[in-house]
């Protein structure tokens, strides 16, 4: 063999064994390790994103907003990519209005991850974006915010850090409110811009649902200024006002003080946010003897007229004494109400007898929840005749040795207010997808009759007679026919077990206009100071707001229309 | 006809290439406009929250009575006039009552 073809075979062979090794990193790369490098390909080029449906809406009946969804930036630090923690926590310190120690223990973890603060201020990630440090980010993240601040705080509740909800109408309508959540994977470029999502044609992920209440904005602000000025006034701890649609149930107002801003929960303790209106329950004291009274007049045990000694203001029951607040002899039953007699109200229980009390009581809805479309209701608490001692009849007739809500309260009211027809209460009216398609509408429900529509009007007419003539008189409005009744209820002093002479609940409940009801409100004030009647405390609050309610809603005075009816105009 | 099919196959590839260039850059196009969307939409919620905290009752109360030196009507200085049933039916829809206040007390406002 000559030497060139000896060198061309050495090249041959060489070439063959590079062709060869080529051959053998092809199969490696496409075949063997295809999988796993198609994988890491994958990840580099393409991003998984999670997106979130903004959580929906929340408006009153007039669609003004009451909370919503806003994108805020929340900020991440990456401690691995820091040079120097110490600088990064200097310069953000005064920006996001944290601890430069704190900021700087978090950027010094081990972490490739940390959240230096969420759901901050706008104004605070652009001027972060300004500064962009390195190992520094900002994302946006979805705050759930509350434009009206402390109004209506206990009904709507609150959302998490996370967008879920934790209380109220918030937490109840979770699963409507909430967003859809779907993760999407975009592709991108070498300098890791997006180019092109995969399924481009996919929907966004839908927003939550939005809720029309029944609440009325204005109408809750009247409720709550007022009952803030009460407890003020009154140095109490606290109180409630409903007010009540009594044709339909749509709860038009629920004011609990002392208020908070769902905005800046942060280190409020649940005691702040209980929504007392549902959660608690307390002894009613007179306002009771609506109840007492619509049963004897419906059992016809009672008429207004039937006369009831008063016993000169103490009788003795089950070796016990009942006291009246005045001295009285012979009175009506009307004036029984009207004046609030204990001692008329557990004689007219007396002859009621324990098992119609009982049922007259369950009718109106004691003792168990109304089923309001909030969360947190108790159903109060009411004993089966079985267990009542030889005074409970005479003391629930007068209002003790039964646990009831506010809310229950007015609606059993609102009940004599719609003609002995008992309605459902609610808050919600309507649920609407974020294109504004109806998916409920929420239609008034009425749950039973409870009394004859005769009864009703008389018994309106009695309680008319608590304003007119009773207890009563601070809660007229001028113009404007009041139905009503105070209380004024003892608290069970924790320390002593007994009835409190100081720890009072004063409240008055009533209807107005009585002839054509427009509104059925409810006001308590708990433990106010100083001369603490119902019908010293609370019904001025009952007159101050139904005046302007009434005037709100464009409710005609009685004067009014003799006037128009003259039909002569400045 | 070799030439003419050479010139038609050069023609395919380079419309499939810039079928393809054009595709990405309509995918860039698509993303600047969606984060433009974003930026706008945030915008919105962001004004939206500012007219609702500036529509807050509390705050047009105080505006009101603070600044403006408004007062809350008294007892008798709402009226509420009922239209006429004989009244002419206007046009576009009126409200069903006209509220006249008037001011029996005051000489005027902000006293």
């Amino acid at each position: 063999m000559s030497a060139f073809s000896r060198r061309r075979s050495f090249m041959l062979c060489l070439l063959l064994v590079g062709f060869c090794g080529i051959l053998i990193r092809l199969v490696s790369l496409q075949i063997l390790q295809a999988a796993e490098l198609t994988a890491k390909a994958d990840r580099q080029h393409q991003k998984s994103v999670a997106f979130e449906g903004a959580r929906g809406a929340v408006t009153d009946r007039h669609g003004k907003v009451l909370a919503m969804n806003m994108e805020v930036p929340s900020v991440f630090g990456v401690p691995t990519a820091l040079e120097s923690p110490s600088r990064a926590a200097r310069h953000l310190s005064p920006v996001l209005h944290v601890r430069r120690d704190e900021l700087e223990r978090k950027l010094r973890q081990d972490k490739s991850f940390v959240w230096l603060a969420r759901k901050v201020e706008p104004e605070q990630g652009q001027r972060l974006e300004r500064l962009s440090l390195d190992g520094i980010g900002v994302v946006m993240e979805g705050r759930r915010f509350y434009p009206k601040g402390p109004l209506l705080a206990h009904v709507l509740g609150f959302a998490g850090m996370d967008g879920q909800g934790l209380e109220g109408l918030e937490h109840r309508y979770e699963s409507q409110l909430r967003g859809e959540k779907r993760v999407t994977i975009l592709q991108r470029d070498a300098l890791g811009r997006t180019v092109f999502p995969k399924g481009l044609a996919e929907k966004p992920p839908s927003p939550g649902s939005a809720l029309t209440l029944t609440i009325d904005e204005v109408i809750q602000y009247i409720a709550e200024k007022e009952l803030e000025e009460a407890v003020s006034r009154s140095h109490a701890k606290g109180g409630t006002i409903i007010v009540m649609e009594p044709q339909t149930g749509a709860i038009l107002a629920m004011a609990v003080n002392p208020r908070f801003d769902p905005n800046t929960v942060g280190a409020l303790t649940p005691d702040r946010w209980r929504n007392r209106a549902l959660t608690d329950a307390y002894e009613p004291g007179s306002t009771m003897k609506v109840i007492l009274a619509a049963a004897a007049l419906e059992e016809k045990v009672m008429m207004p007229g039937t006369m009831i000694f008063g016993e000169n203001g103490r009788m003795t029951v089950a070796n016990t004494v009942i006291h009246d607040h005045e001295k009285m002899g012979w009175m009506t039953f009307a004036q029984m109400i009207q004046k609030s007699s204990n001692i008329g109200a557990a004689k007219t229980g007396i002859a009621l007898g324990e098992q119609r009390l009982y049922r007259y009581l369950q009718a109106f809805g004691f003792g168990q929840r109304t089923d309001i479309d909030l969360p947190g209701e108790i159903g109060g608490l009411l004993k089966i005749p079985k267990d009542w001692g030889r005074r409970s009849l005479a003391s629930i007739s007068m209002g003790q040795e039964i646990g009831v809500t506010s809310l229950q309260l007015v609606s059993a009211v609102a009940a004599i207010a719609n003609n002995g027809v008992m309605m459902k209460p609610y808050v919600v009216s309507e649920i609407r997808d974020a294109k504004g398609v109806l998916l409920k509408e929420v239609m008034p429900q009425a749950k039973r009759r409870v009394i004859s529509p005769e009864t009703a009007r008389t018994l309106t007419t009695v309680l008319e007679g608590v304003v007119t003539d009773g207890t009563g008189a601070k809660a007229a409005i001028p113009g404007f026919r009041v139905a009503g009744k105070t209380g004024t209820a003892q608290k069970i002093d924790p320390k002593t077990g007994s009835y409190s002479s100081t720890q009072l609940i004063a409240s008055f409940v009533g209807y107005v206009p009585a002839d054509a009801p427009r509104l059925a409100m409810v006001v308590i004030i708990d433990e106010p100071q100083g001369e603490s009647w119902g019908g010293v405390v609370s019904a001025p609050v009952f007159r101050r707001v139904g005046e302007q309610v009434l005037t709100y809603l464009g409710v005609s005075r009685d004067d009014q229309i003799k006037i128009a009816s003259a039909a002569t105009y400045d | 006809m070799k030439a003419m099919m050479m010139l038609l196959g050069l023609a395919l590839i380079f419309l499939f290439v810039w079928e393809r260039v054009d595709v990405v850059r309509l995918g860039y196009q698509i993303e600047r406009l969606k984060a433009q969307k974003v930026l706008l939409i945030r915008e919105r919620d962001q004004l939206q929250v500012k007219v609702s905290v500036l529509a807050a009752p509390e705050r047009i109360a105080k505006v009101a009575t603070e600044k403006l030196g408004l007062v809350s009507p008294q007892q008798g200085q709402v009226f509420l006039v009922r239209q006429q049933q004989e009244a002419p039916i206007p046009a576009s829809p009126a409200p069903e009552q006209i509220r006249v206040a008037r001011n029996h007390q005051r000489a005027g406002f902000g006293e």
